[in-house]
């Protein structure tokens, strides 16, 4: 009886390991048609319509979407290598939030659906395991929100970041913050992975530069969801700002412990809550983050300037009217995205790999949307938005606001 | 630090081995591997949330309401599914594939009616004020969760050992075919422990947004791996297994956030690997399967 448990139990395990691996649902797809012969331009996507990432991959898959729809509306995006105008055409596949189906998926798109253009998924989870397959199969990767510093490297051609700056620029104006606030004492949580190392990176190079050494500096799984001994041990270092990097789950949870133990810090920093706000007010309420720092992302910020697709207002009253949803800053990345596939395709001369990339290298730095000012440097990282820090008050009412502390560009 | 580790951890395992019991039980009783099971802690947690966000009813009144619900959802599933497991040649393999089935119909369920984004409960429901224990300050969610955790683990305990289903359940545990053959209602006493199980698993869900910060669909695979490993580590089929289970796991972990933080995912595996090469039968495994 004894052994026949026992090894029940270790494929009773094997199996619940490798249920978040399985194959994801797919999607309507078709094979692109012959270039001569091109009557749309496929884009082909990911999306995790379950799982951990989710709560980010949808909304950003939902603004991507809009703009083909916003795009199909007016007969297509002007393609200069047709001279005339060809609809968009999207072919997605559900990675529920696995790396490893993903891998198998950004393959699927690029040697079976033979797609024009390739756009990773959310994340910089999601979009690691594109980057090799990308370069390996001479694909240009739109990558819209994956902005892991290692994803960039002088000898890969094939990747344009689009709709944030790469991760490890992230912090520049939180550094900046801190040091201009005199804070000496500063704590760092961060989740072991490229998004959030990447930004604790920099952080810390940019307060040792200042003469500021951490007093807490730790890496957690980004599985963590309980951070009470953490937090704990942090208290024990005295900070005056505690900064913690993860992703939407981790914020959440890290935020109710810290509300939880009562502690108080003059500075808390978080990175969420200035892209996902309702997630968290409907999560905990609108208290929970209440005088938390952020980097707040359009729509809560607006840039003035906009030269190419719709502005903030615009985009909101346009993608309500679209989809009846509100927007949160990921549903302007997806719909970012497609603006530069867009211009990608009125400039570029041919709808060759290299040809769609050089292109990019040609308008970088001359178009400003919604999301901020587009401009890329040699590696195809984004340099050009710059992510100010802010900070959320509420009112009595539960009405948040955010205060800008850093200038916007 | 080190004493805020080892008492949260205490707290933290209290909750993880009341969340492993039901699998223990179901697993002890009917040999079937509920892979499932951290499905139904999930749709606790949600059970939780709106009951919390419709009615602002408490999730210590919610933890009767999602036991008697989920009680007679699981009693209603019995019939159908387990006897037929059982009756195969070979029903934990059998129960691998159906309830990994019904975690993800359940896991795809729960995206469709509670959406993708994670759900919480205010840890200040539990009380707002922290627990002083010496010199230090723990969240009294935490405090209130482990009380009762304890107090259920104890209810079931009193179940097992002090009621006329519970000698049952302990002997079909011993020996399934002997206690059919002394005529002890098998097949009633089952459906009863698989309600109790998934029940207990629900009303862990409802503790459970106070210990992992909030429950998405998602959430279900990993609670399952842990429960998994607590069960492993306590003994199979032994329900105070899972309490020494969950209390090895809340410490280890407590210590790795507070010394390895890095490392601190690697728990319960590491746990599981050394049980399986020290001590194949668990902590406590040899005293009840002979029992």
């Amino acid at each position: 009886m004894n052994s026949r448990k026992h090894s029940a139990m270790i494929v009773g395990l094997s199996a619940a390991m490798l249920a978040g691996t399985l194959a994801g649902c797919g999607t309507s797809t078709s094979a692109a048609p012959p270039t001569k012969n091109i009557s749309d331009i496929t884009i082909g996507t990911l999306y995790a319509g379950s799982g951990a990432y989710a709560t980010s991959s949808l909304p950003e898959y939902a603004g991507l979407k809009f703009w083909a729809s916003q795009a199909d509306k007016s007969g297509g995006v002007f393609v200069k290598a047709l001279n005339k105008k060809v609809p968009i055409k999207i072919v997605a596949y559900n990675d529920q939030s696995s790396a490893t189906t993903a891998t198998s998926l950004y393959s699927q798109l690029i040697s079976v659906n033979h797609v024009n253009v390739l756009v990773a998924d959310f994340g910089s989870v999601l979009t690691s395991v594109a980057v090799p397959v990308a370069e390996e199969n001479k694909m240009v990767l739109f990558d819209q929100s994956g902005t892991g510093t290692t994803f960039f490297t002088p000898n890969n051609p094939y990747i344009v970041l689009t709709s944030l700056p790469n991760s490890g620029l992230w912090p520049d104006s939180l550094a900046q913050y801190l040091i201009g606030q005199h804070y000496s004492r500063v704590a760092i949580l961060y989740d072991t992975n490229d998004f959030d190392q990447s930004q604790e990176q920099t952080l810390v190079s940019k307060l040792k530069a200042a003469g500021i050494t951490p007093v807490y500096n730790s890496g957690v799984p980004t599985s963590t969801s309980s951070y009470s001994v953490l937090l704990n041990n942090i208290s024990h270092a005295n900070p005056q700002a505690v900064i913690e990097f993860g992703y939407p789950n981790n914020d959440i949870s890290f935020l109710q412990a810290l509300k939880a133990s009562g502690a108080q810090y003059k500075m808390v920093f978080t990175v969420f809550p200035g892209q996902l706000p309702t997630l968290f007010t409907t999560s905990d309420g609108p208290s929970s983050i209440n005088n938390i720092y952020t980097y707040p992302a359009p729509p809560l910020i607006s840039h003035a300037h906009v030269n190419y697709g719709m502005n903030s207002s615009q985009f909101i009253a346009a993608y309500k009217k679209a989809t009846g949803q509100s927007t949160n800053f990921l549903n302007i990345a997806g719909y970012n995205t497609g603006l530069i596939i867009q211009k990608t395709l009125e400039t570029a001369n041919s709808l060759s790999q290299l040809s769609l990339r050089h292109a990019v290298s040609r308008f970088s730095g001359t178009i400003e949307t919604l999301d901020g000012k587009f401009q890329i440097n040699s590696e195809g990282a984004q340099t050009g938005e710059t992510l100010p820090v802010g900070k959320f008050t509420t009112n009595s009412a539960g009405k948040v606001s955010v205060d800008l502390l850093t200038p916007l560009s | 630090m080190l004493e805020y580790s080892i008492v949260a951890g205490i707290l933290f395992g209290v909750f993880f081995g009341f969340m492993a019991l039901g699998l223990n039980l179901i697993f002890g009783v009917m040999q079937v591997v509920n892979l499932a099971h951290g499905d139904f802690v999930v749709l606790g947690g949600y059970l939780a949330v709106i009951a919390y966000s419709a009615g602002h009813i408490n999730p210590v009144v919610s933890l009767v309401g999602a036991f008697v619900l989920f009680f007679v959802i699981a009693f209603a599933l019995y019939f159908p599914v387990i006897p037929r497991l059982t009756r195969s040649k070979d029903p934990e393999m059998l129960s691998l594939i159906l309830f990994f089935g019904l975690s993800q119909i359940i896991e795809a369920l729960d995206v469709i009616g509670f959406g993708n984004n994670p759900r919480s409960l205010p840890l200040a429901i539990m009380g707002a004020a922290p627990w002083h224990f010496l010199g230090q300050s723990y969240q009294m969610a935490w405090v209130i969760t482990a009380i009762v955790s304890l107090v259920m683990i104890g209810a079931t305990y009193l179940f097992l050992y002090y009621t006329r289903i519970g000698y049952a359940a302990r002997a079909i545990m011993g020996s399934r075919e002997e206690a059919a053959a002394s005529g002890l209602p098998v097949a009633q006493t089952s459906a009863i422990i698989f309600g109790v199980g998934i029940g207990l698993a629900a009303m862990a869900g409802v503790l459970s947004p106070f210990m992992i910060g909030s429950v998405d669909p998602s959430t279900g695979l990993g609670l399952t791996t842990i429960a998994f490993a607590i069960v492993v580590i306590g003994s199979l089929g032994n329900p105070l297994g899972s309490v020494l289970g969950g209390l090895v796991y809340g410490v280890s972990v407590m210590l790795m956030q507070t010394y390895f933080s890095s490392w601190s995912d690697l728990v319960p595996y590491l746990l599981l690997l050394i049980i399986v090469l020290a001590k194949p039968s668990g902590l406590l495994g040899k005293g009840v399967r002979n029992a």
